[in-house]
């Protein structure tokens, strides 16, 4: 059994600084990841789950510290090792890959030299050139990436967010590491290279009988890749056992909880919501080009954003635009919105031509029309008070101070907040309750549509489903139309009546939501939905398959 | 903003450069009761030197008490770094914030008129101003204006372009809320940290231009000021050091104090530093 073992967390607590809002960021965590298996740690933000993995490679932020506990790694004690053990061990025989790639490569430094570094750091002697290029051209290659040689010699800014993964996953590989901790890999990618970068971790785990702690609060990507699951709460574990005992049969309510959350369960849109009549938005024919000059000597390069994008929408109808990132479908939400040019097209609402409003004709129809962003940290202003951000639309348009005032802390209740939520400033909030707000202050001049753009997918799966919620009650009390822009099909499902999937700025193919998911036309809405993580487990005629051949 | 301020406290050069910029306004308000003969009298013998008899800091070639001089050179100093410096951030702030509000052609021609005062040697400029002017007060002021807004205008203009395509202003704007409160109430509270930095550092080079220009006896004929003490003493220096040094001594403090508290507002307002602290 011992030799099996490949990492052992016994009974670890850590500490925070005196005035965090708990005494330990994480408290009595035991948890083993053996040779050859992926061990996924499953929580929501604050769960302490980034924490334990930073604490077996000891990089606690400052002034906290693993206060009780042993972590043990091949047999050694690494909680108590000195500084060159561990600097030993990190890239070693232990290697992280983390949730931003951008962030945590050099961007000043051609990504080939980032991985050789990591080589000649742990080789003794410095092993010659020649070998070392050859090295990381065939870590390269190990990880999927077309012409490495080339590729070695890219920065860090030239390639995508999915290829950035792949070579961090190739330095995190480049010693041969008996242990890959993987923080969130996967959260910042589109659902198709989630899909990529997830069977890549599993293969090189399968050839190299690694041993994988994967950190994620998606349990479509347990059901996908885990052999076992630890779910954490709170700073302690709550449940952990293989993969089918967790997922078929939780025995936690947290993880009951967490698992009902996961998007694409359950549909928010029951039966027919009787959508007739004219359209209220139509947008016929649009496109955007973005130029972007390349220096003195190089051509410009054109983006084209948005090619001939026609999108009718009814009143009270949920219309999804899905895609991937770069597929034009924030840009489509900023040209309905205004908040950008189209250089050719036309965008009617209620009769009239939206694109030829100027000053304060633009200004009263701009109440009609609303949004919320991705972003519920950068969408409100650091600097105003929740109840100002909410009332200030409507006393632009001439209500009242108090009146508005009065009508925020309404919506601040009804969106789930406390009426003294209005005087406070929004770094007080957490992520989901800032989303609240920023619902909250679209919906304060009673518009008639609302474009959402990606507004639930910063937020976590539980809370995500709270918001949801939220979204399909809002639409009716207020027979709102909603344009709601997003990159994972399953959100899509649960509110959308329609679907449009656009890609390199044009629309593959569009339909009624259940069409969409039986029956789609199009390859790439199938790659889309093959894509989707623990789509076996949890959606729909898959899921029984899945069960029979466990069985 | 109550941490910003203990923070400042608690920045040890800034608060160094506090003490002696407050040493040097009290030494400037109180300059009336402290000499209250005016300065441009002669109060006793040439060429004494300092320590003498009434004159801690010696007389200068006509007699008049340096240590006066000094004192009430401080109040126009420090009137004319201030007043000079709100003169440029006025200019510089609109026209950076429409420039950068805006964008496309309005930053275009912005930007232009700009870099045609920045490709003009701003002292020569300011020379020719208060040469055509003539040399009053308030034509100084508005000389040390004109050619210190540039910088401004440009910062301003950055931050405004950061901040124009962040959501919480694209948020103000989609709420309905009128350009000018957008540009008011959102973009410009986010947007004045870096520009106080930037504005207090420029109090120190309005003063050196300020003592530039009365060196070279362009200012205000009726006002001692500390650049005019330095330069009329200038041919003199050999066999009376005193009378240029130590109005030199006051304006290297006072630019020194004014740059550290700079520096130290910096630190303290630029969150990725302070939160070091």
């Amino acid at each position: 059994m011992t030799d099996k073992t490949l990492l052992a967390i016994e009974n670890v607590s850590i500490s925070l600084p005196p005035g965090a809002d708990r005494p330990f960021a994480i408290e009595g965590v035991s948890l083993t990841v053996n040779r050859n298996e992926i061990v996924c740690l499953v929580g929501e933000s604050g769960s302490g789950k980034s924490m334990t993995a930073h604490a077996i490679l000891r990089l606690l932020p400052d002034r906290t510290g693993v206060a009780q506990g042993s972590i043990s790694f091949n047999g050694n004690d690494i909680a108590k090792a000195d500084e060159p053990t561990m600097r030993k061990l990190r890239g070693g025989a232990i290697s992280m890959i983390f949730q931003e790639p951008l962030s945590a490569l050099n961007p000043l430094a051609r990504v080939g030299q980032q991985i050789a570094e990591s080589i000649i750091t742990h080789t003794k002697p410095a092993p010659s050139r020649e070998a070392v290029d050859a090295r990381v051209q065939e870590l390269i290659r190990g990880v999927g990436l077309p012409d490495p040689v080339a590729l070695a010699r890219s920065f860090p800014f030239q390639l995508s967010g999915g290829q950035r993964q792949r070579i961090m996953i190739a330095m995190a590989m480049a010693n041969n590491p008996a242990l890959l901790l993987a923080d969130e890999p996967t959260t910042a990618l589109d659902v198709t290279t989630q899909k990529q970068i997830l069977a890549l971790v599993k293969k090189l785990q399968a050839e190299r009988g690694m041993g994988v702690l994967l950190i994620t609060h998606d349990f479509g990507v347990v059901a996908d890749v885990a052999d076992r699951v630890v779910v954490m709460r709170n700073g302690r574990v709550v449940e952990q056992g293989t993969v089918d005992e967790v997922l078929r049969n939780p025995k936690d309510d947290y993880t009951k909880s967490l698992i009902a959350a996961v998007p694409g369960a359950r549909s928010l849109t029951r039966g027919d919501r009787k959508i007739t009549g004219e359209p209220l938005l139509d947008a016929v024919g649009l496109n955007k080009t973005f130029i972007t000059k390349q220096g003195m000597f190089l051509p410009p390069r054109r983006t084209d954003a948005v090619q001939n994008i026609s999108l009718g929408l009814k009143a009270r109808e949920t219309v999804a635009i899905v895609g991937e990132s770069g597929s034009g479908k924030s840009t489509l939400g900023r040209l309905i919105m205004r908040l950008i040019e189209p250089d050719t097209g036309s965008v009617h609402f209620g009769g009239k031509d939206l694109l030829s409003q100027r000053g304060e004709r633009l200004r009263q129809m701009r109440r009609k029309i609303q949004i919320v962003f991705q972003d519920p940290f950068a969408a409100l202003d650091p600097r105003q008070k929740v109840g100002d951000a909410i009332a200030g639309g409507p006393i632009a348009y001439g209500t009242p101070a108090k009146e508005a005032m009065a009508d925020a802390k309404r919506l601040l209740a009804r969106v789930g907040l406390q009426e003294s939520a209005a005087s406070r400033y929004p770094h007080e909030f957490s992520g989901g309750q800032r989303q609240r707000i920023c619902i909250a202050r679209a919906l304060a001049l009673k518009p008639s549509v609302l474009v959402a753009d990606e507004a639930v997918s910063a937020l976590d799966v539980s809370v995500q489903a709270q918001v949801l919620q939220l979204l399909a009650e809002l639409r009716e009390e207020m027979n709102l139309a909603m344009i709601f822009i997003t990159h994972d099909l399953r959100v899509a499902a649960e509110i959308a009546d329609r679907i449009v999937v656009m890609r390199r700025g044009e629309i593959v193919e569009q339909g009624e939501t259940q069409m969409i998911f039986q029956n789609p036309s199009d390859a790439y809405t199938r790659a889309l939905l093959d894509a989707i993580p623990g789509r076996a487990m949890f959606a729909g005629p898959g899921a029984r398959q899945a069960e029979a051949a466990s069985a | 903003m109550m941490s910003t301020l203990k923070s400042f406290l608690r920045h040890p050069t800034g608060m160094i450069g506090l003490f002696v910029l407050l040493a040097v306004v009290i030494l400037a308000v109180s300059a009336p009761w402290l000499f209250p003969d005016d300065p441009w009298d002669m109060v006793g013998a040439p060429f004494q030197p300092p320590l003498s008899e009434g004159l801690w800091l010696g007389s200068d070639m006509l007699g008049r008490d340096v240590a006066a001089g000094i004192a009430h050179g401080a109040r126009i100093s420090l009137i004319i770094g201030v007043i000079s410096t709100l003169t440029s951030l006025v200019i510089g702030v609109t026209i950076g914030a429409t420039a950068g509000y805006f964008g496309g052609k309005v930053d275009e021609v912005m930007m232009r008129i700009t870099e045609l005062f920045q490709t003009i040697p701003g002292f020569i400029l300011a020379i020719l101003l208060v040469a055509t002017l003539g040399p009053k007060i308030s034509n100084v002021i508005f000389a040390i204006g004109i050619v210190s807004w540039p910088p401004l205008a440009r910062l301003t203009r950055a931050e405004f372009m950061r901040l124009r395509g962040r959501e919480f202003v694209q948020a103000a704007v989609c709420q309905g809320q009128r350009p000018l409160t957008v540009v008011l109430r959102r973009i410009l509270p986010n947007a004045i940290s870096p520009i106080i930095v930037t504005g207090s550092l420029a109090v120190a080079s309005a003063i050196l231009i300020e003592s530039a220009l009365s060196f070279m006896g362009l200012g205000d004929p009726n006002l001692m000021s500390w650049g005019f003490m330095i330069g009329a003493a200038r041919t003199v220096i050999r066999q009376a050091w005193w009378m240029s040094v130590f109005p030199g001594l006051a304006i290297l403090l006072t630019v020194l104090a004014i740059n550290l508290v700079g520096e130290g507002l910096n630190d303290t307002l630029n969150p990725r530093i302070s939160r070091k602290r």
